[in-house]
């Protein structure tokens, strides 16, 4: 991964299994059942992003920014070595989790079993989760500013925003 | 899975009879002239799916691939947010572009994409002799993005790549643009693919 430049505050646009680490702004665009999920540290106003795409990697260590058993340690190890302080400062947000289609029960509601494993990491190890905006059948578009002290704005299909 | 350009021709020849009954089907029910593109066949990794399919509002008519694959992965009759009002507005006998999409348009949008991808199965199928049957539908008129990661979440955790092959079908008349997208999984890919070679050989 190449070291963030503040200089080139151009957008990071984080693709499904992928995850950043820096001050740049960053973006998940189009979030159905994924999570996006983000991880802010106030000290030193240095964030990370990942899209999350299923909840367990069942041993699979090739991309492990898309399981979200393996993505949060990811991302705390790439925070560790920025310096970046203790777990219980870190600030998580995140959005997504939806179900976009109802029909589809052969994997019960994958969008829910993200959000709910995502719950269970972050406790395990310690971090609070501060903001969420997940479930429905909604898509979100997720944009994350590290440098704005961590917000992170939704942007929805109709074009209704919110902040987290 | 990597298709050599043999295959990749085949799989295109199969879109194209599929494709042309789904159009066939749509000019019938437009009453118009509906044109269709080449199959164009990507083969995405996921991670670079938002640059194929963006956040811009489509309606999505998805469909399983069942029968002698129970879940063969999906069909989709996807048709932007514009061009699925267009739609609807000439089924419905309306004209209002700036409009909620209400129950109507939504019973109208499944009856579409319902009469279009059994059309395309049929026509395969005949062609094949290998039966997919679509699911019932769900309908989904929200960011594409959305729709399309949460199809590719359900096919599985070893999914790294998929192959999209999609026909795009256009009425000029009613300005109506949409595109029928196949999402195969990886053993309905593999049948399809043997089958036609065996065809090719046998001619």
């Amino acid at each position: 991964m190449a070291e963030p430049n503040p200089q080139t505050m151009q957008t990071a646009m984080i693709g499904i299994g992928e995850y950043r680490v820096g001050s740049f702004p960053m973006m998940t665009i189009g979030l159905g059942s994924c999570i996006g999920l983000t991880l802010y540290d106030p000290q030193k106003k240095i964030g990370a992003m990942v899209h999350i795409m299923l909840p367990d990697s069942g041993g699979r260590t090739d991309r492990p920014g898309k399981y979200a058993d393996t993505a949060i340690p990811l991302l705390l190890k790439e925070l560790d070595k920025t310096g970046s302080s203790s777990n219980r400062s870190l600030v998580a947000k995140m959005a997504g989790g939806a179900c976009m289609f109802e029909y589809f029960g052969t994997n019960l509601n994958i969008g829910e079993r993200n959000t709910e494993k995502v719950r269970i990491i972050l406790k395990e190890l310690g971090i609070k989760l501060s903001a969420e905006d997940v479930g429905g059948k909604v898509g979100r578009t997720v944009t994350f500013l590290p440098a704005s002290g961590g917000k992170v704005s939704i942007r929805r299909a109709d074009g209704v925003t919110s902040e987290l | 899975m990597k298709l050599s350009a043999v295959q990749a021709d085949a799989i295109q020849e199969l879109g194209n009879i599929g494709a042309a009954h789904a159009a066939t089907t749509l000019s019938q029910m437009l009453s118009s002239t509906v044109s269709m593109s080449v199959p164009a066949i990507k083969a995405v990794d996921l991670s670079e799916l938002g640059n194929h399919i963006g956040d811009e509002s489509a309606a999505m008519v998805v469909f399983e691939l069942q029968g002698e694959i129970p879940h063969g992965g999906f069909i989709i009759f996807y048709i932007t947010r514009e061009s699925a009002m267009r739609l609807t507005n000439t089924m419905l006998g309306m004209t209002d572009m700036d409009r909620a999409f209400n129950e109507m348009d939504q019973s109208a949008l499944l009856e579409v994409g319902n009469i279009m991808v059994s059309a395309f199965l049929d026509a395969t199928a005949e062609l094949l002799g290998f039966i997919m049957l679509p699911s019932p539908p769900a309908l989904s008129i929200d960011m594409a993005h959305a729709a399309m990661e949460s199809l590719i979440a359900q096919l599985g955790e070893e999914v790294d790549e998929v192959l999209l092959f999609s026909t795009e079908l256009i009425c000029e008349e009613h300005k109506i643009d949409s595109d029928i997208i196949m999402l195969p999984e990886i053993s309905t890919l593999k049948r399809i693919t043997e089958l036609l070679e065996a065809m090719m050989k046998s001619t």
